[in-house]
């Protein structure tokens, strides 16, 4: 009887000790973040030919960490409330798509950067976790998540580097060209992006 | 009763004097002196770099209310704010400390979010940008990391 209690003790403090393990929202961007230098550092997904193959990996990863709706809301400000609910899915596809590019971008630049996994805060259903990039010549570049709970998984929905949030940047620049040629324009400007993103990486 | 009057004309005189200084005191002070009509709100920010009590609180450049307070908290600031009532902001909006000019006053700046939830008076604004730390950019810059 004893030994059966202890054995269940202990099974049930593995598998809670697990599972709160991959809680935590710096454990689940490392998980995130181990996922994409994996398929980066992957031999066998290596050279140009394989960069197609390469991007959809890596895009499939961001994706179950990020939470591009409320990205997109949050960078709209308040000309989201105005768009219909076509508009809003085309908008949030848009702005995915431009933040995906610019990040993929930068993650195809990996150069053995270490990552340093530094502290997280978390409030309720809200956090910020604290990451540093460390290249190879020494220089600090210190990165912000926010994340807010959505079931049992963090999703980010604002990254700040140097102090200076990716949402607010974004929302003023939006704010700025729909106050001054409309909304009609700005997704006009976003299509006219993605597309010559598009030239790009074909050449490439 | 020549001495009266002049006496008079004086005393008058110093009084309206003393009523103008006071007036114009009050009003370059921005005091309010019919109760404060607002509402207020607090943010929490790791550092407020010289932020102060009556320091603007500015959306689209216009100046809309003012700080209230601010008091450390676990090593932190919290600020509280007031606001006019009219001026509602979202639950996402962004408060962010910036400088005018480089060297100048500091003031907060609050975006405007997208959700639809306005924050109630008393409540969190929970996105908060620290100041950009002039000094820190600079050492940064001329003596980079060892």
């Amino acid at each position: 009887m004893d030994i059966a209690r202890w054995i269940l003790g202990l099974f049930l403090a593995v598998v809670m000790n697990t599972s709160a393990l991959a809680e935590n929202p710096k454990d689940q961007i490392k998980q995130t973040t181990d996922r994409i230098l994996s398929i980066l550092t992957d031999p066998s997904h290596r050279g140009a030919a394989k960069a197609e193959e390469r991007r959809k990996l890596i895009r499939k990863a961001v994706d179950e960490r990020f939470d591009w709706e409320e990205m997109a809301q949050r960078a709209l400000g308040i000309h989201w409330s105005k768009r219909t609910p076509e508009e809003k899915k085309e908008f949030v596809r848009l702005f995915e798509d431009l933040l995906a590019r610019a990040y993929m971008d930068k993650i195809e630049g990996y150069s053995g950067e270490r990552i340093v996994y530094a502290g997280e805060i978390i409030d309720g259903d809200r956090a910020r976790a604290n990451v540093k990039i460390v290249t190879s010549r020494n220089r600090e570049i210190p990165l912000e998540y926010r994340l807010l709970k959505k079931g049992s998984q963090w999703l980010v929905y604002d990254i700040s580097i140097e102090g200076v949030s990716l949402v607010n940047n974004y929302r003023t620049q939006f704010n700025s060209i729909i106050l001054k040629s409309g909304y009609e324009d700005l997704v006009k400007k976003l299509k006219e992006k993605r597309s010559l993103e598009e030239k790009k990486e074909a050449k490439s | 009763m020549k001495k009266f009057d002049v006496e008079l004309a004086v005393g008058v005189f110093v009084l309206a004097g003393l009523v103008c200084l006071g007036y114009l005191s009050i009003k370059l002070g921005k005091m309010e002196m019919v109760g404060g009509k607002g509402y207020e709100l607090n943010a929490l920010f790791p550092n407020v770099g010289g932020l102060k009590t009556g320091s603007p609180i500015v959306i689209a450049g216009v100046e809309v209310g003012r700080v209230k307070s601010i008091a450390l908290e676990n090593y932190q600031a919290r600020v509280s704010i007031s606001l006019p009532h009219d001026v509602k902001i979202q639950e996402d909006a962004i408060a962010s400390i910036k400088t005018k000019g480089l060297i100048g006053e500091k003031y907060i700046e609050i975006t405007p979010g997208g959700s639809e939830k306005i924050l109630k008076p008393g409540s969190q604004i929970h996105e908060t940008q620290p100041p950009v730390d002039l000094e820190e950019l600079i050492s940064k810059f001329v003596f980079g990391k060892i």
